[in-house]
């Protein structure tokens, strides 16, 4: 499973006088097993970016390949590509409409023309990943789930179509912090379970620190940067410069190194920084190790 | 695809066009329609041809962009054009069978071609340039003389502009969704017609279900600022006649008298 995207360029209003360029020569390759992060201030072609990986927005020009198949041509099905690239929208608990949970989930695989027991299969195990119990919930209606619990809902619709990819567009926004961290914990159990790629677009640096380990920063349309986190944050003044920010750890460590209490290694989440202000206050230390602490945020 | 939709779409840019005050323009507009039908040979078309073409070069609203507002009406146009054609008697110019040519059907089918593209080019520079919401300030105010006689005059331009303003937030709703669907594996554009109805199913409850909730929270909105009606109310930029708006009355009466005289002597 790989994904490679070839000088990708995508004009809004092509021909008006509002026509705008919302991707601009944009080139990357993921591998399989990569957690790519995508970070970028609002209108700076990320969400027009992942549209493209599962076919919904055809590019200007360049081309896209998800393994051998090039899903930027024209003779090639929709379902295939969509069997393989899921994509979760910003706000996707707008798109429930059916009279119950579990058929709403089952929408997706129906489409791909599974038998009516894979289906179901596909649904129920959607539904434990995403922490949605199904005795109590497959029969009640997505609306009157919580706003979070609709979220979930949503989420295994498209998980339930079983994607290589998994790509979700701000899965967070407008969460609160339980909320916000049962779906980051539930992003993280799937991608546990069923391999792939994961591909995260979120404002939150915090979380982009913590859960990826490749980072791809837009400004513009373009892609300015590609790497590391560790790498790509360590650069405060650049992405400042595009309105981004680096994690709330990362920043206090900054504070503490204008204070004198500087470092030796890049900290970037909690676990981190508990780590280095362990070793300096001569603790124990490491008994966090790379694990999260429950810190709500 | 569904951003391709130009009828009575607004063209943002600063021409003096834009600026007229809105009550003139959708009068104007009417006077103009009128003027079409008095024009009874090519010689007053070529006076609302050059009156029209200035109007247009003034907007600064690309040529291109007119043309397209024809495009959905293209058929009403050519079905009038051929019936015009083959309908009318007189001296006949080419026969086929029953089919016959006159030279005075062709005359009509031109004639009133012609006049249909006239009044959509300028129907729809009233849209273009003109924002929605100063459209509704302009037929509020038009209307008002009919308050007296009960009508809820405050009340159907609030709809109206509420109307208008929310034609592109639903658009881009059902693009949304539709994209959120078609990435569940939703097909909106293969099958027969009832397969195609039934497929709009999980695009139309969510559109539904989201218009409900703008509703509710812009009628808060509204209540939390102290929104109670027409009763009362002020604007912030009430319309105003300037010089411009005389200028642009002396060039329809100008018009107006030309397509009038050419009639009667011509």
């Amino acid at each position: 499973m790989s994904i490679k995207a070839e000088n990708l360029t995508h004009i809004y209003n092509k021909g008006l006088a509002y026509e705008t360029k919302a991707v601009d020569d944009v080139s990357f390759t993921a591998e399989d097993g990569e957690f790519i992060g995508i970070i970028g201030h609002t209108g700076s072609g990320k969400s027009t970016l992942i549209q493209h990986l599962n076919g919904i927005l055809k590019p200007e020009s360049g081309r896209i390949f998800i393994d051998d198949i090039e899903i930027t041509s024209k003779n090639v099905k929709m379902t295939q590509i969509r069997k393989r690239v899921g994509l979760v929208f910003q706000y996707p608990e707008y798109q429930l409409f059916e009279e119950t949970v579990l058929r709403d989930i089952s929408f997706g695989p129906k489409n791909l023309g599974l038998s009516d027991d894979e289906v179901v299969e596909r649904a129920m195990e959607a539904m434990r990943l995403v922490g949605l119990d199904f005795e109590t919930y497959a029969e009640r209606s997505p609306f009157e789930l919580s706003g979070g619990q609709k979220r979930r809902a949503a989420i295994a619709g498209v998980i339930a179509m079983r994607p290589d990819v998994l790509i979700l567009d701000e899965p967070t926004a407008g969460l609160d912090p339980k909320a916000h961290e049962d779906i980051l914990n539930m992003i993280r159990s799937v991608k546990e379970r069923a391999g792939g790629i994961v591909v995260l677009v979120s404002h939150n640096m915090g979380d982009i620190a913590e859960m990826t380990d490749r980072v791809l920063v837009m400004d513009g349309g373009k892609l300015v940067r590609d790497g590391a986190p560790a790498e790509i944050f360590a650069d405060e003044e650049f992405l400042k410069g595009i309105g981004l920010g680096v994690p709330p750890a990362a920043r206090m460590a900054n504070v503490l190194a204008a204070g004198g209490l500087a470092s030796d290694r890049s900290v970037l989440t909690l676990g981190d920084l508990t780590d280095f202000l362990a070793n300096r206050l001569g603790g124990a230390g490491g008994g966090a190790d790379d694990e999260t602490p429950e810190v709500s945020r | 695809m569904i951003r391709d939709i130009t009828i009575g779409q607004y063209y943002p840019e600063y021409s003096k066009i834009h600026k007229l005050d809105p009550r003139l323009k959708i009068v104007v507009t009417l006077v103009y329609i009128v003027s079409l039908f008095l024009v009874k040979d090519f010689i007053g078309y070529a006076i609302v041809f050059a009156s029209i073409g200035l109007v247009v070069a003034m907007s600064k609203v690309p040529i291109r962009f007119i043309l397209r507002g024809l495009k959905p009406i293209f058929l009403i146009i050519a079905f009038t054009f051929t019936l015009n054609m083959l309908m009318t008697k007189g001296t006949i110019l080419w026969s086929w069978g029953f089919v016959r040519i006159t030279e005075e059907g062709l005359y009509n089918a031109v004639f009133m071609a012609l006049r249909l593209i006239f009044l959509i080019i300028g129907s729809s520079l009233l849209t273009l340039t003109t924002k929605p919401i100063k459209l509704t300030d302009g037929i509020e105010s038009l209307l008002k003389p009919f308050k007296k006689m009960g009508l809820p005059v405050h009340e159907l331009a609030m709809m109206m502009t509420i109307a208008l303003r929310f034609i592109p937030t639903l658009l881009e709703e059902t693009d949304k969704i539709m994209k959120a669907q078609q990435a569940r594996g939703a097909d909106f554009e293969t099958g027969g017609l009832i397969k195609r109805a039934k497929a709009m199913i999980p695009l139309l409850i969510p559109l539904f279900v989201g218009a409900f909730r703008i509703a509710q929270d812009l009628a808060m909105a509204m209540e939390a600022r102290c929104y109670h009606g027409g009763e009362g109310r002020t604007k912030l930029n009430a319309l105003k006649f300037r010089g411009r708006d005389a200028a642009a009355i002396i060039f329809v009466v100008i018009y107006l008298s030309a397509v009038v005289a050419e009639r009667i002597f011509v």
